[in-house]
């Protein structure tokens, strides 16, 4: 476990999904990395019957024994990291908290290493019809855990794998300012030891943009 | 690139599990208690039967928090009984990186005399300790929360504990005897782990006389 | 008797240790060949192991526990606890009578040493040297060391030899085995990789990059070395080895770049301590 960075691979209309995956692989390949295998995220959302409070349910395959929880009651997230078997609980819950299977994200695809790197090109599907949303990279650094100590470093390498499509600054998440419960300076999260959490965190961000592009084009037509 | 190394979701995979009956996922619990002043010679007996030989007994000292959860948008949901949740956690700072502990207790099936244990659904499920925060944020009410010291044994599957309960604030002991639970958690359909149990409860007796109790008759309403 | 139990035991171990090789192999391995061959192992060590359980007969007189059976006596329940005591004590003595005659065995066979050692049993006169500095003089000289980033902490496992553990400004840890003040061995590791465990410190980094470091920490080591000054030796090593806080922010100076074959620059110049790349550096 180390740094990781997601980048959304912005997608123009002369190429499809699988061929810009296909197209990055044989770079990857090119630069000696070897394929392990494939990766899997995914994200379910149960939702509140009396208010606002969702629950996102998220699990990767990288922690194939943790289930990753965002509760989100609009003002605050409080995430909780917990055995498989969580999964069975919110199963009971049921009518309290209900699934809401047409907003269930994954993001999978294959997975590469490259030295002490990881790179995952994950395409997004969304809800059990599985459109596709768009193409998200993940890279992670493994030996470090401070984000600001070797962001230079992933910029680079990313630079050399993404071209003109690779970030220049370190993304969002990493420089919001965190309320710190044991001082009142709040913190950043980019001076901070990084956890597995905050790979799901980021996951989620996107894949709640996914889900408000969405639903912003059911609503469209109606307007 | 064949479709046998794509991971499988966690979910589909855990259900399939669930379905093979490989979860345990079922509580065996029998209950008694001691008096204080004989639970030297109760220790004595199960440090000779139980496995953990060289380091028994045990020690343990816990929190435990109970939270029950209603469906409050349904009027017929309020009288059914609500979905109970307990938190549990080490109170020795040697086990702080230690993960807490959510628990979810299904309702106890007595069974007819035949049966030697009382048996419950469970889930034991290890956590973060923003468990609580979340639980709270999730509409779960604290229903009563009180601290546990005792000594653990082990004799095979089966877990012995015998533990005396505290009020939490004041350390305040909430009665003159130990609570003796002799319990083992196990997959569905593994009804033969119960009998013995009931052997093992019979090499305690006299000194302590382990029974499936009904907490709903014990109830104050 | 003796020899049946001790081979039935050794059956068990090899068995073990298969099934373990077992799991490594299914971690690490691409093609099912490999795999197939340890299971073919585990089947063999299975048939020994039952062989030499069938060679096994009960005893037919009971063990005479010589003395300690009159503990069978004991009513007082506080002084039950002395028979557990004794066989700990037992199993103790038993594993250091053992350890030691391997250990003899081992350091005459070795003639490449760094320091002097003598098993004859005559008294001679102890020479001094860097490895025979006593241990508080060894604390005091590493409480006096302060270099920026660097949390310095000490363990002694084996008696008197200190473990020197590092913490450099959350980017990794090392540890440096220390024999009076000369330096026998570094580790390097991750800063999210264990070093509590003893046996922590003879297995490698699982990132290429620290494997890099402590290869480069090693032959610091003995450019440092320096029979006569041991304690310049140690400080300039730990000063020098102070310079990794930058691992993964400074770029080589050689080609200005971060990366190469996807590493950060692993070595540092033992003068001027500038990170370079293995490859740059001329």
């Amino acid at each position: 476990m180390g740094v990781t960075i997601l980048v959304p691979y912005p997608l123009d209309n002369k190429k499809t999904g699988p061929e810009v995956v296909e197209e990055l692989s044989k770079r990857l390949l090119a630069m000696q990395a070897t394929q392990t295998g494939h990766f899997l995220v995914d994200g379910d959302v149960f939702e509140s019957s009396f208010n606002k409070t969702k629950i996102h349910v998220m699990h990767n395959s990288e922690y194939p024994a943790s289930v990753f929880s965002i509760l989100d009651n609009g003002q605050k997230q409080i995430p909780l990291i917990t055995d498989l078997i969580f999964d069975l609980l919110m199963l009971k819950v049921n009518p309290i908290y209900a699934s809401r299977k047409q907003l269930k994200i994954e993001s999978k695809g294959p997975r590469f290493e490259l030295g002490d790197f990881l790179v995952k090109l994950g395409s997004v599907t969304m809800s059990q019809s599985q459109t596709f949303k768009g193409l998200l990279i993940e890279v992670d650094y493994r030996p470090c855990l401070i984000p600001i100590i070797c962001w230079e470093l992933i910029r680079e390498f990313l630079q050399g794998f993404l071209g003109q499509y690779s970030p220049t600054t370190i993304p969002v998440y990493f420089t919001n300012s965190v309320p710190n419960p044991h001082h009142p300076v709040p913190y950043q999260k980019s001076n901070d030891t990084y956890q597995p959490i905050d790979t799901v965190q980021q996951y989620l961000e996107h894949f709640n943009n996914y889900r408000k592009q969405t639903i912003a084009l059911m609503m469209g037509p109606n307007k | 690139m064949t479709s046998e190394n794509q991971p499988i979701a966690a979910m589909d995979s855990l259900l399939q599990a669930s379905k093979v009956n490989i979860i345990p996922n079922q509580e065996y619990l029998l209950q008694g208690s001691i008096l204080d002043v004989q639970v030297q010679r109760l220790l004595h007996r199960l440090k000779g039967l139980c496995d953990n030989v060289e380091t028994a007994p045990e020690q343990f000292h816990d929190y435990e928090a109970c939270f029950s959860l209603r469906n409050i948008a349904d009027e017929q949901a309020i009288h059914t009984a609500p979905l109970l949740l307990r938190v549990r956690r080490s109170n020795d700072p040697a086990d702080s990186h230690m993960p807490w502990q959510l628990r979810y207790v299904g309702n106890p099936e007595l069974g007819d005399t035949k049966r030697p244990t009382l048996v419950r659904s469970c889930f034991d499920i290890s956590c973060s300790p923003s468990i609580m925060e979340f639980l709270t944020e999730m509409g779960c009410r604290l229903e009563f929360e009180y601290t546990v010291r005792g000594y653990l044994f082990r004799k095979g599957r089966m877990k012995i504990t015998v533990s005396k309960i505290f009020r939490p604030m004041n350390q305040e002991p909430l009665s003159g005897s130990y609570l003796v639970e002799l319990s083992l958690l196990a997959p569905v359909g593994a009804d033969a782990v119960a009998e013995d149990m009931r052997v093992f409860a019979e090499k305690l007796k006299p000194l302590v006389i382990l029974e499936k109790i009904d907490h709903r008759r014990i109830a104050p309403n | 008797m003796d020899v049946q139990i001790n081979a039935a035991l050794n059956g068990i171990k090899n068995l073990r240790a298969s099934v373990s090789n077992i799991f490594e192999t299914a971690i690490t391995a691409e093609g099912t060949f490999l795999l197939e061959e340890s299971i073919a192992c585990v089947t063999q060590n299975f048939k020994e192991t039952e062989t030499c359980i069938n060679n096994l007969n009960a005893p037919s007189v009971p063990f005479t526990l010589g003395n300690t059976s009159y503990l069978n006596y004991e009513t007082d329940l506080e002084k039950q606890n002395m028979y557990n005591e004794l066989v700990n004590g037992y199993k103790w003595y038993e594993k250091t009578h053992q350890y030691s005659a391997i250990a003899s065995t081992l350091l005459q066979h070795n003639s490449l040493k760094r320091s002097y050692f003598s098993s004859s049993n005559k008294r001679r006169r102890l020479l001094t040297g860097a490895h025979t500095v006593p241990p508080k003089h060894v604390d005091h000289l590493i409480s006096t060391f302060n270099v920026n980033n660097m949390q310095l902490k000490i363990y002694r496992p084996f008696a008197t030899n200190a473990f020197l553990h590092i913490n450099l400004s959350r980017v990794l840890k090392a540890a440096i085995i220390l024999r009076g003040l000369m330096i026998e061995w570094v580790t390097v590791k991750g800063f999210n990789e264990s070093l509590d465990n003893v046996d922590d410190h003879w297995s490698e980094s699982r990132y290429e990059v620290f494997r890099r470091v402590q290869k480069a920490a090693h032959s610091a080591m003995l450019h440092f070395y320096s029979p006569t000054f041991a304690e310049l030796a140690i400080r300039s090593f730990i000063t020098w080895f102070g310079s990794y806080s930058t691992l993964f922010s400074e770029p080589c100076k050689m080609c200005g770049k971060h990366l190469l074959n996807a590493l950060p620059p692993t070595h540092r110049d033992v003068r001027s301590l500038d990170p370079t790349h293995e490859e740059c550096r001329k």
